[in-house]
């Protein structure tokens, strides 16, 4: 009974909000002529976008990869060398590591693509934030499991292959879905070092139509339309890897 | 099966799994029953015959041949056997077939359909050939005790481990499982396991070896120590759990 009246109350509260917000946003009095002339910089802005969240997608679960690795591992050496790394990724601004790792690192050894370094810097951020996702998925897996695999006669790496990694990916996939989100909204912040992405344009928009609601509004589309389908696609492998009917 | 134990110890922090465990038995015992109070060393002792765990000191022999010390030969040494856990164990995220058929083919080299017909003939034999497409958490305690003995049998191993394979089960579900493993005793199967079960302990063993505390405390034939008990722990142990 208070159940039902608690979850009726939720959602009157959702759909008010969310119908006023709808509501205010939508009777805005938009100069959409205003930013007309600058559209095609928006979509390329958008392209960048898109291409920088696709490869350090990528990268980053690789980089998530090896220092799970490293962490797992059994020597001493590496589990604290990459327990440091993950430690102080996570708690510095990426903002600064941005602009660290492109005027100072990337300087040093001569390389000047601001897009290249950004992709770079933007991977280790996410891998970082990845490999503890990754860990924690791989201990969470019962250690009956690891015995019964020891008592079969499964070496380490089948351990890993045919036990713990098929169950480990069901748990971590919605926060691993969680964090590619962030890393597609995190890409914005490398307007620090010039790269010519979805937010940067809209920032320079808005500079030259004095167009401020115009030029930031696509930026809830065009990264919705980014990071929706990789909910959609979390869903459907966690359907998929599903065991327990 | 010609068992030789000598001076096995296993330490866990402070507790005493293993104590200086003696034991040699002869060609003659087919069936190995450890009885014992809970925490008595049972499942300890089962881990160390089974290559599982390391000992601390000690050696085991099996049919002559000395358990190895390094990782490569120890897998080897598992290999041969079958080992069976109290809570099954089984792989959540495989069909009860494939839990079968992952050991046949990746440990044991069989050709995927070979390992196909061997899974299929065993479970059909442990009464499970319509469950074999369900995933464990489809399948009661029994099920998946049963499909877990056919995966510990269905490379033959020269020798099959249970630890308690019982313990976790209701009555009915007991009762379904220790027929099976009766069955693999008729057919000649050579077997150690730990058991609460002490009707089955008497009738299927041909020796039954008492822990407590780490150490063992009197082994002999079934008839001997539930008839005649020469130490008292055992008397009083067994005292306790046949009087209901």
């Amino acid at each position: 009974m208070w159940k039902n009246v608690l979850s009726a109350l939720i959602s009157v509260v959702l759909l008010t909000t969310f119908a006023f917000v709808v509501w205010v946003v939508a009777t805005h009095d938009y100069r959409w002529e205003a930013i007309a002339p600058y559209r095609n910089n928006l979509f390329s802005g958008w392209l960048v976008t898109l291409l920088v969240s696709v490869v350090s997608l990528a990268l980053s679960v690789f980089v998530g990869v090896l220092l799970t690795a490293g962490q797992l591992s059994g020597d001493r050496l590496s589990p604290f060398l990459c327990r440091t790394y993950v430690e102080v990724i996570r708690g510095t601004p990426l903002l600064t590591q941005i602009l660290i790792g492109y005027y100072l690192i990337a300087n040093a050894i001569d390389w000047h693509s601001s897009l290249g370094v950004g992709i770079v810097v933007l991977s280790c951020f996410s891998g970082a934030y990845l490999s503890e996702i990754f860990r924690g998925g791989i201990e969470s897996i019962p250690r009956s499991q690891w015995l019964s695999a020891r008592a079969i006669g499964l070496t380490g790496a089948q351990t890993y292959r045919f036990v713990v990694i098929p169950q480990a990916v069901r748990r971590v996939l919605p926060a691993a879905a969680g964090q590619f989100a962030n890393l597609v909204k995190d890409s914005s912040l490398l307007f620090v070092i010039s790269v010519h992405e979805f937010t940067m344009q809209a920032r320079e928009v808005n500079a030259n139509s004095y167009a401020t609601f115009e030029a930031y509004l696509p930026l809830v589309l065009g990264y919705f339309l980014l990071t929706f389908p990789i909910s959609l696609l979390s869903r459907h492998l966690e359907r998929r890897y599903r065991y327990e009917h | 099966m010609s068992i030789e134990i000598r001076g096995l110890t296993k330490h866990y922090g402070a507790t005493r799994a293993a104590d200086g465990i003696d034991l040699v038995l002869g060609d003659s015992v087919q069936v190995l029953a450890l009885i014992g109070p809970s925490g008595g060393g049972k499942s300890t002792l089962l881990r160390l015959v089974g290559g599982l765990e390391r000992p601390d000191e000690g050696a085991i022999r099996i049919d002559g041949a000395e358990m190895p010390r390094d990782e490569e030969s120890l897998r080897r040494w598992r290999r041969q056997n079958g080992f069976l856990f109290q809570s099954f164990n089984l792989f959540p995220h495989l069909t009860a077939l494939e839990n079968i058929i992952l050991p046949l083919v990746e440990v044991h080299g069989w050709k995927r359909g070979e390992a196909d017909a061997r899974a299929r003939e065993v479970v059909a034999r442990f009464g499970m050939g319509t469950h074999l497409e369900k995933h464990p958490a489809q399948l009661s305690g029994g099920q998946q005790q049963r499909i877990a003995l056919a995966r510990a049998m269905a490379h033959e191993p020269s020798l099959l481990l249970l630890d308690e394979p019982t313990s976790a089960l209701d009555p009915e579900m007991k009762a379904e499982v220790l027929d099976l493993i009766e069955e693999l005793c008729q057919a000649g199967q050579r077997i150690i396991l730990s058991t609460h079960e002490m009707g089955f302990a008497r009738g299927s063993a041909d020796a039954v070896v008492f822990l407590g505390a780490g150490q063992l405390v009197e082994s002999g034939s079934a008839a001997d120590l539930f008839d005649r008990p020469r130490s008292a722990t055992v008397e009083a142990f067994l005292s306790k759990v046949m009087k209901w």
